[in-house]
């Protein structure tokens, strides 16, 4: 048998064989290569050591309230209707439909109930636009019409010319 | 937004994991199955996160918003692969995440709080010495800090071979890499770690 050790390729029978994941004839065949082989021996020595130290580092429990602390973000994320709607849903499964169309119908309904009969549409007024003067406007405009009531009185050629 | 599973599993008729069909359950409404797939899975993905980050406040938020982003995807579920390779792609991909926001340089300080507060251990007749403790606890520390001194992706792949028990294509896939390029990472890790526990043999 070729040493393991050499190539990394066959260094992995190595690894296999320290976690025990190698098949019996193979396992046997490098255990009777391990016993004239040194390195390849060490190898598997060191490799067995690194597994149980690896071994004895145990994780410590999973805290108690992990799952309630989970399922409150879950529900966080849930969006507030479907939270109130959560008791009805079983029954809206069931019974959807018919309740959807009765609701429709209130709704229906109450639409055509609260419209008063007969009254007409409020009519759009149709008198010509007039623009209405804002209050702050209004001194201006005084003023203008004032000022030119002078100024016609201060144009006397103007009047002898229509005089004549 | 949590990532997809794209792998192939090696031919369209790959059978359906109980676990991929519990989620194909979860996104056709079923909470409970959601509450199998939680039970079933929370040890193992919070250990895994502790012993990447060896903190455990940290490991089980990450844990929570790996169940999180698996139950916020189950509306786009599809099973392409085992159900495990993708949660354990999320899990890894928000622990490499964690450790290169800048938190990994706390680690040292980490490991000093936490080997504080170690797990009990489960002996049944005779309680272990003061100095079986304490070598014990010596044991520990060298397992922590040479995993530690792990590249993050070594240490990913060593944790999903080791404590898994998960077979080099689905580290490989998990990863996002070759299987060989898995096994140089095996390779290398232990060699690494080796050199620094065979001593304890």
């Amino acid at each position: 048998m070729k040493c393991p050790i050499e190539t990394r390729e066959s260094a992995e029978l190595l690894l296999a064989y320290c976690t025990r994941e190698l098949d019996a004839e193979s396992t046997a065949m490098l255990e009777r290569h391990m016993e004239i082989c040194p390195a390849c021996r060490e190898f598997a020595l060191g490799q067995r050591a690194v597994w149980e130290a690896l071994d004895a580092w145990e994780a410590a429990p999973v805290t108690p309230d992990f799952d309630r602390r989970l399922y409150r973000r879950i529900d966080r994320e849930v969006p507030w209707w479907n939270l109130l709607m959560r008791p009805l849903r079983p029954v809206l499964l069931r019974q959807g439909l018919p309740i959807a169309a009765a609701a429709c119908l209130l709704v229906m309904a109450g639409v055509l109930l609260e419209r008063p009969a007969g009254a007409p549409p409020a009519a759009q007024p149709q008198s010509a636009q007039v623009e209405a003067l804002q209050p702050d406007q209004v001194e201006p405009a005084l003023d203008a019409m004032h000022m030119l009531g002078e100024f016609s009185n201060r144009m006397p050629g103007d009047a002898t010319d229509s005089k004549m | 937004m949590p990532e997809r599973v794209k792998t192939d599993m090696g031919g369209a008729t790959a059978a359906l994991d109980y676990d991929a069909e519990l989620m194909l359950r979860v996104k056709e409404g079923d909470g409970a199955s959601f509450g199998l797939l939680l039970e079933k899975h929370r040890s193992p993905v919070v250990h895994f996160l502790y012993r990447m980050v060896q903190n455990h406040a940290v490991a089980e938020e990450l844990a929570q918003e790996v169940f999180l982003r698996v139950y916020r995807s189950r509306s786009s579920y599809e099973p392409t692969a085992k159900f495990t390779t993708w949660l354990f792609r999320i899990a890894t991909h928000l622990a490499l995440n964690s450790l290169r926001d800048g938190k990994n340089e706390r680690l040292q300080e980490r490991l000093d709080r936490d080997s504080v507060e170690l797990p009990a251990r489960q002996v049944s007749d005779n309680r272990p010495s003061v100095e079986q403790k304490m070598v014990y606890q010596v044991k520990l520390e060298e397992v922590r800090l040479a995993v530690a001194a792990l590249p993050e992706k070594q240490r990913a792949a060593v944790l999903m071979h080791k404590y898994e028990e998960m077979e080099y294509s689905q580290i490989a896939r998990v990863l996002r890499c070759s299987e060989s390029a898995v096994k140089s990472l095996l390779f290398r890790a232990y060699e690494t770690l080796r050199a620094r526990l065979a001593h304890m043999a």
